[in-house]
């Protein structure tokens, strides 16, 4: 039965906005609507580029509804985490007076029955806007716009940025030969698999043989040594990305392993300072005590599972220049 | 070049395998791509050692891992080194780019594939993450509320009704009763169940071969002798929901119009759209227009498109003269693809 790991992404972007989008954001603080001239047509939203030919538009901009008519519509029965109701409603194209082209949005309509088309709608505010279409919470129906909860009035600056979180949740089957590669780290086993054809081996529970292209099975596989040499190595600067948990510069190397033509790459190093890292230098296994075991890895994470990472094992450096050509 | 010239850079598909179509595979992406690519060269007589060209269609986004198609390059057996390439699209787009290739004239075999585990995640919230990030993304504005505003325009030009729409689920899915479906609820008005393709898991490979080396591979190649795509506006806000200019535009440059097909493969998702298109592509009652069942039985989506193309070459390869294959992209039939496939007596 295979497994399956869950896992979230989650992309905090933070968008620039450039001149016409970040016109319309401001003015959506403000409770107004902008379109964008384009020949004779207002387009809303507005673009910088005529959609038809590519040209770019004067920034000429037109006040436009706020309220609007409904030109097309659909029900949504069951709305998504996403959506900007959490109770049924309708996804509309709603051409706002005076706009050329139809904005899509929700209108907050009670029943399939009461949405037609032609339908007159108007905005419902959120009280508290920063500058993204969101801050029309909905469409509702009528003439006449609301704003729920407190107004706290438009944007003291021109709005220039929006942020969105994307968030993802993703189930992947986990490959049998990376699960076997996981369970025998927690024997402190480092297990290698041989491809029957060309006999290259590979680390990691890397499940086929890519110059072969065939799938490597648990009668491939075999123990690799627990010493070796750092090829290669870069210093790590972290930045302080959302999810970065290092503070200090850190050292990932790549291991050839005594023996063998097998690289493991991106290894952090133990008990070694990042500026005392050497080409040459040899290393031994470390791997994680039962008290420092968890459920996911160890600090090699991933299919390497306990191995925490390599330590000096104090044997005399590994002289050879084409060492450093070995990162794969 | 007219549809019968025999020239040095005659490229045809001449052979294409996909996986089993399913809800959801226990195997990965890779996994997939391996079985596929085997199964397509085998019996062609032909090794990985053969493939000059790889070109992979596949989506970051569905898979979850960026940079998905690097580790997708070990169904390729990429050593030494191929000259290999990749588009964030449906393979039929990969098609497009090693038919491109092949034209340099300097290569003779590439393989293509399209891949995609949309059970990964859900492709409802995902989708919408694709949409313009300003004004259609913070709604959570998803494919079903598109495709049913577009249905709401075709119905609306007079180029379909619920009725028509669920004859095409019928003769589609091979099953069901017109008016049995017509009598469940909706899904998104006016789009039922049955209006809404699969959720499918899936993978193909296509080889392509050029000339001679086609013409000693197989008895019968199918050979691509029209090919365009176009594109328009990202936002469905600036266009007419009723019509497909590109798919038009496209059609016309790849040479529709140079004399009949006999069989579409339309990568018509929803039921509509099958209908829009055989009116915009003047596809008459004649024309069989996916019997391979389209999309509306199987959607893997990133090779939906490209077993399109498959599904036209089988066409040829079985003897037909002409056959057509449409891929399309984007929200509302944004981007759209003409591959025009040909036999030879």
């Amino acid at each position: 039965m295979t497994r399956f790991v869950e896992s979230t992404i989650t992309f905090p972007y933070k968008r620039s906005l450039g001149p016409v989008v970040g016109a319309f954001m401001t003015a959506l603080t403000e409770k107004r609507i902008l379109g964008i001239r384009s020949g004779d047509s207002v387009l809303v939203p507005p673009m910088e580029w005529d959609p038809a030919t590519g040209a770019e538009l004067a920034h000429e901009f037109v006040e436009v509804g706020p309220a609007g008519t409904v030109e097309s519509w659909t029900w949504v029965p069951s709305p998504s985490e996403q959506h900007p109701l959490d109770h049924p409603f309708a996804f509309a194209l709603i051409r706002l007076d005076g706009a050329t082209t139809p904005l899509l949005h929700a209108v907050d309509a009670g029943a399939p029955g009461s949405v037609a088309e032609g339908m007159r709608v108007a905005p419902r505010w959120r009280g508290a806007r920063e500058g993204r279409i969101d801050d029309i919470i909905c469409f509702v129906p009528g003439e006449a716009p609301e704003t729920e909860g407190e107004d706290t009035g438009g944007a003291a600056e021109p709005v220039t940025r929006m942020d969105y979180l994307a968030s993802i949740t993703y189930r992947n089957p986990v490959p049998d030969a990376a699960d076997r590669a996981t369970e025998a780290s927690k024997d402190h086993r480092l297990l290698g698999l041989r491809c029957p054809v060309c006999a290259r081996v590979y680390a990691g529970g890397r499940g086929y043989c890519p110059i072969d292209a065939i799938e490597l099975g648990p009668d491939c596989e075999e123990d690799l040594p627990h010493t070796g040499t750092i090829t290669n190595f870069a210093i790590v600067t972290p930045v302080q990305y959302p999810g970065q948990t290092e503070t200090e510069p850190f050292v990932r190397a790549f291991i050839l392993l005594d023996g063998t033509d097998v690289i493991i790459p991106y290894s952090p190093v133990i008990e070694l300072p990042a500026d005392q890292v050497r080409v040459g230098q040899r290393v031994d296994a470390v791997w994680a005590s039962p008290a420092e075991e968890t459920d996911e890895a160890g600090g090699m994470g991933g299919n390497f599972g306990s191995l925490l990472g390599w330590i000096p094992n104090g044997e005399p450096d590994h002289d050879d220049p084409d060492l450093v050509n070995r990162i794969f | 070049m007219s549809a019968h010239d025999t020239t040095a850079t005659d490229i045809a598909v001449i052979g294409w395998a996909h996986t089993p179509m399913v809800r959801h595979t226990d195997k990965s992406e890779t996994q997939l791509l391996m079985e596929a690519i085997t199964d397509a060269i085998t019996p062609l007589g032909l090794t990985r050692a053969d493939i000059d060209f790889t070109c992979l269609g596949s989506c970051d986004y569905i898979t979850g891992q960026a940079f998905s198609f690097v580790s997708n390059l070990d169904a390729i057996g990429a050593w030494p080194p191929k000259r290999d390439s990749h588009v964030e699209m449906d393979g039929a787009w990969a098609l497009y780019e090693a038919w491109l290739r092949l034209q340099e004239g300097d290569i003779e075999i590439a393989v293509v594939t399209g891949s995609g585990r949309s059970s990964t995640g859900d492709p409802a919230l995902i989708y919408p993450m694709e949409m313009d990030p300003y004004f259609l993304a913070p709604l959570g504005a998803d494919p079903l509320t598109f495709a049913a505003l577009q249905a709401r325009a075709v119905i609306a030009s007079g180029l379909a009704d619920e009725r028509s729409m669920a004859e095409v689920a019928v003769r589609s899915r091979g099953k069901g009763d017109v008016d049995t479906l017509l009598a469940e609820e909706f899904v998104r008005q006016p789009l039922r169940r049955h209006d809404v393709p699969p959720i499918t898991d899936g993978a193909a490979a296509m080889v392509l071969a050029t000339g001679d080396r086609a013409r000693q591979l197989v008895e019968r190649p199918a050979y691509i002798t029209g090919f365009d795509h176009r594109t328009e506006c990202h936002n469905p806000s600036f266009r007419a929901l009723d019509d497909s200019p590109s798919t038009r535009i496209a059609a016309a440059a790849a040479g529709l119009g140079d004399s009949p097909v006999e069989v579409a493969e339309l990568q018509a998702a929803f039921t509509h759209e099958e209908l829009l298109l055989r009116s915009v592509l003047g596809l008459g009652e004649d024309v069989a227009v996916n019997p391979s069942g389209g999309a509306l039985r199987a959607n893997p989506i990133m090779a939906t498109g490209l077993c399109r193309v498959g599904f036209a070459a089988d066409h040829i390869f079985g003897g037909g003269n002409r056959a057509l294959a449409h891929s399309t992209s984007g929200p509302c039939l944004q981007q759209n693809l003409i591959c025009i496939l040909e036999g030879r007596s």
